[in-house]
């Protein structure tokens, strides 16, 4: 299974992530090997079975729902790029923008 | 530089002040600085930490288990008094608003918080050079790495600058560095540590280590960071781990010796190294036995599925909406906002990583990818198991990488083989069970790591038979 230029810029695209137009040919290349590498477990033999493993404590404990104090010792507009009266600011949605 | 121990009782008993050590450290971090292992450190801050320590009561400091003992942190854990990167640019000067649970453990122990250190872009790596900040050398011989992810906190302490540091493990980010640099370095059992506060890269791989100059020296501090955390929903209710004391006798033990793990072509050194550390074994009593752990070989594929899977939906979150610079994009959007702040933000190992992570989770391309590797991630858990239920086998003994340090830029360019630097460690984060690496020797002058794996949460006893193979094999001398 190999990767093209179009299945990088699909993904590129669901994963919000910018990829400039020169690292394009290295990415399709360096993906495809990746990719070609993980394919192995193609070979896991179909009979091999386990339980499913999940990481952690078998049973997940829950906290007290009480409110507590958050212990910020500093709050979002020390270190939000843009913070306008208790919200984050972004610029508006591109949809919105062209239904106006 | 002496060790976790010594500068507890000494600092806690009031003979040496914690002023003293913090001013000692600053010399050290100064004085290595080459190594480009430090992200953010500063002498106020340490002074600060040390006033504080010396400004408590006698009766209070003695009660501080690291009273004024240094310790580095790997700048993905966060801290409000410095600021935490993750060795990118998209957090570049970011502060954190509040503590790790493993700070504000540190912090109550009486420990010095010494330094943030240098590491792979969100943890992401296996030779510190995939930094936003420049790569680490290796104390021993700069033209080398020093492992990864976990590089910086590996050459402080193999530097001597500091005893003990923190490192992160996601799949052997602290053993393959302990190897690499000849210190210890300790992975504990998922859910003994605390995650609160480490930024998240693989979820349920993610586990906070320990790196010490001695096994003593990391034991200590583990001892100080585990126990439940209701923070972590995914932390062990267990209450902070209590040490075994250290063993100078193995008579009953029996370990396994994975032969998966030891194939024709693994380096002669290594291999030396390990045959070393079989026979102390066997001559302080305890049994070797031949294993098989069937599925070893599809570790690595199941890692760089699942783990870069869990990456992707992790990282969302650097987007430039809360913390860390904002890029806008050409668009004017808030789509092109994240696009641009993300493409500018991430470095090229991360930027692949989010990507193949997006493809494997991708509509029509799950069950192929993910859905197969977490099925075989539960094979290589069961093989684990066996060994130690079905075998009666009480420790695996392995090499904890199949080459000593290799040399800076040699495998940059190639990410499955800088994947495959993570061969004998990355099957461990995926069972979730703890392991150890501890140095055996040198070869050709570069440390050589020998890897204990046990099952869930064996880390007292682990750490205690460790210390056993400690007092007899030479760390330092050259194997043959």
């Amino acid at each position: 299974m190999s990767i093209r230029r179009e299945d990088v810029l699909h993904v590129a695209r669901l994963a919000e992530l910018e990829v400039a137009e020169e690292d394009l040919p290295r990415l399709v290349e360096q993906m495809g090997r990746i990719v070609e590498f993980v394919a192995q477990l193609d070979e896991v033999p179909a009979g091999d079975s386990a339980p499913p493993f999940v990481a952690g404590p078998a049973q997940l404990t829950l906290r007290p729902d009480a409110v507590v104090p958050s212990g910020l010792v500093r709050q979002p507009a020390a270190f939000a790029p843009e913070f306008t009266k208790g919200f984050f600011s972004v610029p508006r949605l591109g949809a919105m923008a062209e239904g106006e | 530089m002496s060790g976790v121990g010594t500068i507890a009782e000494s600092v806690g008993s009031g003979r040496s002040t914690a002023a003293s050590v913090a001013h000692d450290v600053a010399a050290r971090l100064t004085e290595a600085a080459s190594l480009n292992a430090t992200l953010h450190w500063s002498a106020a801050v340490l002074d600060q930490q040390a006033a504080a320590l010396d400004g408590l009561s006698p009766a209070e400091r003695t009660t501080r288990p690291l009273a004024g003992v240094p310790i580095a942190l790997k700048d993905n854990m966060v801290t409000t008094d410095q600021p935490t990167t993750c060795a990118s640019k998209i957090l570049e000067g970011y502060v954190s608003p509040y503590d790790a649970t493993v700070v504000t453990r540190l912090r109550a122990a009486g420990a010095i918080l010494a330094s943030k250190t240098n590491l792979d872009e969100f943890a992401m790596g296996s030779s510190t050079e995939h930094s936003a900040f420049g790569r680490v050398h290796h104390p021993l011989d700069a033209s080398r790495v020093p492992g990864g992810s976990s590089g910086g906190s590996a050459a402080l302490v193999a530097a001597g600058v500091v005893p003990a540091a923190l490192g992160s493990e996601t799949g052997g980010s602290v053993r393959q560095p302990a190897s690499f640099c000849g210190v210890v370095g300790v992975k504990p059992t998922y859910g003994r540590v605390s995650r609160y506060g480490l930024v998240a890269f693989g979820s349920s791989l993610d586990q906070i280590s320990v790196f010490g100059k001695t096994v003593d020296d990391a034991a200590r501090v583990l001892a100080v960071i585990s126990g439940h955390d209701t923070r972590d929903a995914t932390s062990a209710p267990l209450p902070p781990l209590v040490l075994d004391a250290p063993r100078r006798n193995l008579t009953g033990f029996t370990f396994g010796r994975p032969r998966e793990y030891f194939p024709a072509d693994l380096h002669a050194g290594v291999r030396a190294g390990l045959d070393r550390t079989a026979q102390a074994l066997q001559d302080l009593g305890a049994t070797i036995k031949d294993v098989s752990l069937p599925h070893a070989r599809f570790a690595v594929p199941t890692y760089y599925i699942v783990a870069p899977a869990e990456a992707a939906a992790n990282l969302a979150r650097f987007d430039g909406v809360r913390y860390g610079p904002r890029h806008l994009g050409a668009s004017g959007d808030v789509q092109g906002l994240y696009r641009a702040t993300r493409g500018q933000g991430f470095g090229a190992e991360v930027r692949r990583r989010i990507l193949i992570g997006t493809y494997v989770l991708s509509s029509g391309y799950y069950d192929a990818y993910y859905r197969k590797a977490q099925q075989t991630r539960a094979l290589l858990a069961e093989d684990f198991r066996k060994v130690f239920e079905e075998e009666g086998v009480d420790f695996l003994l392995t090499p904890t990488t199949p080459t000593p340090a290799f040399k800076a830029g040699e495998k940059v360019e190639d990410p499955v083989a800088m994947y495959l630097a993570d061969i004998f460690t990355c099957a461990i984060n995926l069972a979730a069970i703890p392991a150890l690496s501890l140095p055996v020797g040198r070869s050709e002058g570069l440390p050589v790591g020998a890897q204990l794996v046990g099952p869930m949460f064996s880390e007292a006893r682990m750490l205690s038979v460790a210390s056993a193979i400690e007092g007899v094999v030479d760390a330092v001398g050259e194997v043959r």
